[in-house]
């Protein structure tokens, strides 16, 4: 044993390349390898941004799962809470857009990022202060948004309001200096997301909560005040998430979001964020959540997969990323 | 004036059946229920089938005012039989009209109904029995298909490349999807791939994306499914694309017949499943009791073409499907 | 008379960290062989290579004088070698018939057979002189209780080498006397021993021969019969015991000296009854009492860290009112706690991420982290508590346990507290670094801190504090200063002499007897008294 110097103190495992970190993007490059020799139009420009587009979901509601499973939760109500937010949105957009015409958009978008943290807050409120597993509650709720918007829609789809439909559309069509919007939108999300906990004290509370809930406690962190913040943000991710997704389709009907949770925690999981918790890796996040939607791409791409055997196909891949990635370490 | 043709239907059956309740009812004032149960909506063409069967109630109610007809809607085949147990259990149910969720599990729940003498309507799945059902009214998925494809070949003059999006792997998807090959044998439509997209508009847009990255060329995209054709509607203007002439869907949900009704090129026509079966089904079983009107065995709706000329009929603005 | 088991150069390393370095020996049949050496000397790894628990990295062990190697502890059984463990490990939930055959269950026709398994494991209680009945759930038995089934549960096999590892960490004088009589039977059956412990008196009782471990290191095979206690402090030592703590400060004069805490009937339900003492400036306060008194309780209750609540709770004069873990911090009130591993550092996390976590709003003031700032502080704390590490990207569970320690002081003290309160400073470090830390505790009080400390080491509390207060079953029985500071009355107060045996239901707190006075030592205290006789200059 030597003793450290001070100049070593400060970064040099920097300079090592993180061969644990580097896992979900190594099978990433892999398939597109792949996809690459099964179809040399993989690679064409249209489809790898549509692929990456259609990512941007997943990726910022992802971004979201992996603050929660970082302090040791799961949220399992994601996709029921994109569909009753994305339903709120539109009916409130509808609602207001007589008046106001197209500030009714803005007017909407403030409107879902708000419902969408409170839904969280809601979330994590009865998680820490009703002390009940995360799954449980999460299962609960997910019900109950997926009942709501069942409700709101009469079963059947809410649709926006014709006036708003072609001036929205952008948000999700649109393009800034080349990029989707949604790409611009989940790379803004991830960035932001990752100065918040690579870089804040609350990230740093949030990692030691979900590596060692006592250690959390003895050092004086208030552990359901962090809990409760990162299930909040989680639904601020969904509403984010909501606002791209609204002019997709222009609608929200009960099958909007639906499994989007399992889509959610496979895209953390094979980021690289044990569920454990204790750790969370925003970038391998999003490289799982492109991933995700890679293997679907590929599925319709490739000639090799009769289509009754897609879904056999997309769990093998999944488990083959998730060994690469723990090869890799 | 849409609609009208149910209001002016139980317009008719109260002025044709006034006198005849009105002695009845004189005489007897013996009440009669029909049970309708029915899927929860849980996706559009259930939210249809919710929708008027709802109407149904209350028009036929306020026509007959000796009918009471309750509408129960259930999550699950399970929750649908346990329904049925409570429904007859707590009060003589003199007809019964059900939408079963899956024809083996409702065989006997239904067997039971009808063995206090029931009337029994079975709409659209059948049962496993077909002794039990008095009436049972369907339509056909064979047909959706098959018209579907007759108008394809007609419209790309009998050759083209088309892809297929189907639903969920049953019955009824696997119904839609024979009717449409059988009907395109002998023609040159080449059916260049098919893909499962969940009856899902998310799905239905991420799987025309990839198909579009995929062929360069592609004539026509049927859908078998509205819920589908609203994401393949919006991939195909994302792209840009001009060499795709036709995207058709099925089962009339409103949003496609507003296209077919203003003479939409990509959707000219629509082919219904429609869910305002369930409401021929009540009324059929109304008929029972209001004077005689003896129905009897097995009516199968037709899966007609709806042209611009025809859309007034199959259009619900209120349904939310 | 050939040896039942020889080890031939035992070596054990974690990693780069060598824990066991070299070690021979070898045990006879009826023979009952010591290993002795201070915490932290290598002698439970030492066990578990020896009962398959774990694989040396080098060396071998001979059975019968054939080369053997234990794939887990079913193989080491099979060859009759069972280890009775320190910790109980035992099914809590389970009855004691049940727990003895756990995962040996007796079947009759697929099904088990209860009546069977009843009937042999009230023989073999009977056996050890174990009065409790085989269908008692382990839950509703006494810490000693426990210990015993523990035993029974080891000698239900067919066994050549018993290997008691720190038997008598939780029995009292009584309960000592009737193990020793277990084990004494044992070896008059041809049965070879080994016993595991730091306590002299036992060893000196019971032993045949006696190895020495020190830091991993062996000393020595020495015969028994040449030994006395003082001898075998000396070799586990390697130096005089004076040498192990800083010189004693001089106690605060009572009429001068400022009050910086002052507790009033603190209470923690299940644990402590109405609790009162005072801290003052200058001196180390001490807190004894066997395990389960409420000595951890209480503070964790006074810290916000658990249930519980005070009818007065002063630092510096000034009334202070603690509901969370946070609010103590904020106060000035650090702790330290017993459970390293579990409570005190983030194993799986850096050094500077565990430093800082407590002080995370005192280090890195503005929004974002200042890494700099940080890079600074575990420099200063590396320098400072002589923190052994091999580079700054190292995981906090990488540490060695003192250097891990040494961390976790490091921590606590970041926030600049008023009061430490340290329990268990030395639990399971090397001698070394104990030493050190026992420096850090005075420099502390030096530097005008609060300093109180809670151990279950009578030497270590009669070592640095100048005042203790020992507890018993949830409240004060003693308290202790200058010359009356002895193992001897610390050990009285901690078991209430007179009635030792009353004393294993720690968990319920009863009527305090009040401070015990008179002195009537067994014969375990007697022995302690020589070997601190012996080791005080």
């Amino acid at each position: 044993m030597t003793i450290m110097t001070a100049a070593g103190a400060g970064g040099r495992a920097r300079l090592v390349p993180n061969l644990t970190t580097a896992g979900p993007f190594l099978a990433l490059f892999i398939l597109v390898c792949l996809g690459y020799l099964m179809n040399h139009d993989f690679l064409a420009m249209s489809n790898v941004l549509n692929v990456v587009t259609r990512s941007a979901f997943t990726a910022i509601i992802a971004v979201g799962a992996t603050f929660v499973i970082s302090t040791g939760g799961l949220d399992l109500s994601v996709g029921s809470m994109a569909a009753f937010v994305t339903g709120i949105m539109i009916l409130f957009m509808n609602m207001i857009a007589g008046d106001i015409g197209l500030w009714a958009i803005p007017a909407g978008m403030a409107v879902v990022v708000v419902a969408g943290s409170l839904c969280g807050l809601l979330n994590g409120a009865i998680v820490t202060l009703g002390r009940i597993e995360p799954f449980i509650v999460t299962l609960g709720t997910m019900g109950i948004f997926r009942a709501l918007i069942t409700y709101m829609a009469n079963g059947g789809t809410i649709p926006i309001d014709a006036s708003l439909r072609e001036a929205y559309r952008p948000i999700y069509f649109g393009a800034i200096a080349g990029i989707p919007v949604p790409i611009v939108v989940s790379a803004a999300v991830a960035i932001l997301a990752s100065f918040v906990l690579y870089k804040t004290k609350f990230g740093r509370r949030c990692s030691a909560v979900g590596a060692n809930e006592d250690v959390a406690r003895y050092s004086g962190i208030s552990v359901p005040a962090i809990r409760t913040a990162a299930f909040a943000i989680q639904g601020l991710c969904v509403g984010i998430a909501a606002i791209c997704y609204v002019p997709r389709l222009g609608a929200a009907t009960p099958t909007t979001g639906s499994l989007w949770e399992l889509q959610v925690i496979t895209a953390v999981v094979i980021g690289g964020t044990p569920l454990r918790g204790g750790t969370g890796r925003i970038w391998g996040t999003i490289a799982g959540a492109i991933i995700l939607e890679v293997i679907g791409n590929l599925m319709v791409l490739s000639d090799f997969v009769s289509e009754y055997l897609v879904a056999a196909v997309q769990g093998v891949i999944i488990i083959i990323a998730m060994l690469v990635q723990r090869l890799s370490k | 004036m849409k609609g009208s043709f149910w209001r002016k239907a139980a317009a008719f059956g109260v002025t044709a059946l006034g006198l005849a309740t009105v002695q009845s009812a004189a005489g007897a004032a013996e009440d009669t229920t029909i049970a309708v149960s029915i899927p929860a909506a849980d996706h559009g063409w259930t939210a249809g089938i919710v929708y008027h069967a709802q109407q149904a109630a209350k028009e036929i109610e306020a026509a007959f005012p000796h009918i009471k007809v309750i509408v129960k809607t259930s999550p699950s085949a399970s929750d649908q039989a346990s329904a049925l147990e409570d429904l007859v259990a707590s009060r003589k149910v003199d007809a019964l009209v059900i939408l079963p969720y899956s024809s083996e599990e409702l065989t006997s729940p239904v067997k039971e109904v009808k063995k206090k003498g029931t009337f029994i309507t079975v709409v659209d799945r059948g049962l496993t029995d077909p002794t039990i059902e008095d009436l049972y009214l369907a339509g056909d998925n064979i047909a959706v298909g098959r018209t579907t494809a007759d108008y394809m070949k007609q419209a790309l003059g009998g050759k083209g490349d088309i892809v297929v999006l189907r639903g969920i792997p049953t019955v009824i998807d696997d119904e839609r999807i024979k009717g449409f090959q059988d009907a395109l044998q002998g023609s040159n439509i080449k059916i260049l791939e098919m893909q499962y997209a969940h009856w899902n508009s998310d799905e239905g847009f991420k799987v025309m994306q990839d198909f579009l990255a995929k062929y360069n060329k592609i004539d026509a995209v049927w859908a078998n499914d509205d819920d589908m054709l609203l994401g393949v509607l919006e991939a195909v203007k994302q792209s840009g694309r001009k060499d795709i002439r036709l995207a058709l869907g099925g089962n009339g949900m409103k949003q496609m017949i507003e296209k077919v009704k203003a003479g939409d090129a990509l959707t000219p026509i629509e082919v219904p499943y429609p869910p305002s079966m369930i409401k021929t089904a009540i009324y059929m079983t109304a008929a029972q009791f209001n004077g005689q009107a003896p129905i009897r065995g097995k009516v199968k709706l037709d899966a007609p073409l709806i042209t611009k000329e025809n859309a007034d009929e199959y259009y619900f603005p209120e349904s939310p499907f | 008379m050939t040896a039942v088991l020889t080890a031939n150069g035992l070596s054990k390393a974690f990693g780069t960290v060598s824990v066991l370095n070299d070690i021979s020996f070898d045990v006879r049949p009826g023979e009952v062989h010591a290993i002795i050496g201070e915490n932290g000397a290598g002698k439970s790894t030492l066990m578990r290579l020896l009962a398959g628990h774990a694989q040396p990295s080098r060396g071998g062990l001979e059975l019968d004088g054939q080369p053997v190697s234990f794939s887990g502890p079913a193989a080491a059984e099979a060859a009759g070698i069972v280890l009775v463990h320190q910790e109980i490990l035992l099914a809590e939930g389970l009855s004691v018939a049940e727990n003895l055959f756990l995962g040996r269950e007796m079947v009759r026709r697929g099904i088990i057979d209860d009546a069977a398994m009843n009937r042999l494991a009230a023989g073999k209680l009977a056996e050890i002189g174990c009065q409790v009945s085989p269908k008692a759930l382990v839950r509703q038995l006494a810490l000693a209780d426990r210990q015993l089934v523990q035993i029974a549960r080891a000698l239900l096999v067919p066994h050549r080498l018993v290997i008691f590892d720190e038997p008598t960490a939780v029995l009292t004088g009584g309960e000592v006397e009737r193990l020793m009589g277990i084990i004494r039977r044992l070896k008059d059956q041809g049965v070879a021993i080994l016993y595991i412990s730091h306590r002299l008196n036992e060893v000196e009782e019971l032993a045949d021969r006696i190895t020495v471990l020190r830091d991993g290191q062996m000393i020595g095979t020495f015969d028994a019969a040449g030994l006395t206690q003082a001898d075998m402090a000396r070799l586990m030592v390697g130096r005089d015991f004076s040498a192990l703590y800083p010189e004693p400060l001089t106690p605060p004069s009572v009429t001068t000296s400022a009050e910086i805490l002052e507790v009033q009937g603190a209470c923690v339900p299940g644990f402590v009854n109405d609790v009162s003492f005072t801290l003052r400036q200058g001196e180390i306060l001490g807190f004894a009492g066997m395990i389960g008194a409420g000595r951890t309780e209480l503070f964790e209750g006074l810290l916000g860290l658990r249930d519980g609540y005070a009818a007065a709770l002063r630092l510096n004069g000034r009334d202070l009112r603690i509901r969370r873990p946070g609010d103590a911090i904020a106060a000035g009130i650090a702790y330290l706690t017993e459970d390293r591993k579990g409570k005190g550092l983030l194993l799986r996390l850096r050094l500077a991420p565990n430093l800082t976590l407590t002080a995370l709003s005192w280090i890195h003031r503005r929004l974002f982290l200042d890494k700099r700032r940080e890079a600074q502080v575990l420099q200063s704390a590396i320098d400072g508590f002589d923190i052994r590490v091999r580079h700054s990207a190292m995981l906090a569970g990488q540490l060695s346990g003192g250097n891990q320690q040494k961390l976790l002081l490091a921590k606590i003290l970041m926030t600049d507290p008023k009061l430490v309160i340290i329990d268990e400073p030395t639990r399971g470090i090397d001698i070394g670094n104990k030493s050190q830390i026992y420096g850090f505790i005075q420099k502390l009080v030096k530097a005008g801190k609060g300093c109180i400390v809670i151990s279950s080491e009578m030497q270590e509390l009669i070592g640095i504090c100048t005042r203790i207060i020992v507890m018993r079953n949830g409240r004060v029985s003693g308290e202790l200063s200058g010359g009356s500071m002895t193992e001897a009355n610390v050990a009285m107060l901690a078991t209430g002499a007179h009635d030792l045996h009353q004393s294993q239901n720690h968990n319920q707190p009863e009527p305090s007897r009040g401070p015990m006075v008179a002195v009537t030592t067994g014969p375990t205290l007697d022995h302690s008294f020589s070997v601190q006789g012996a080791m005080q200059p």
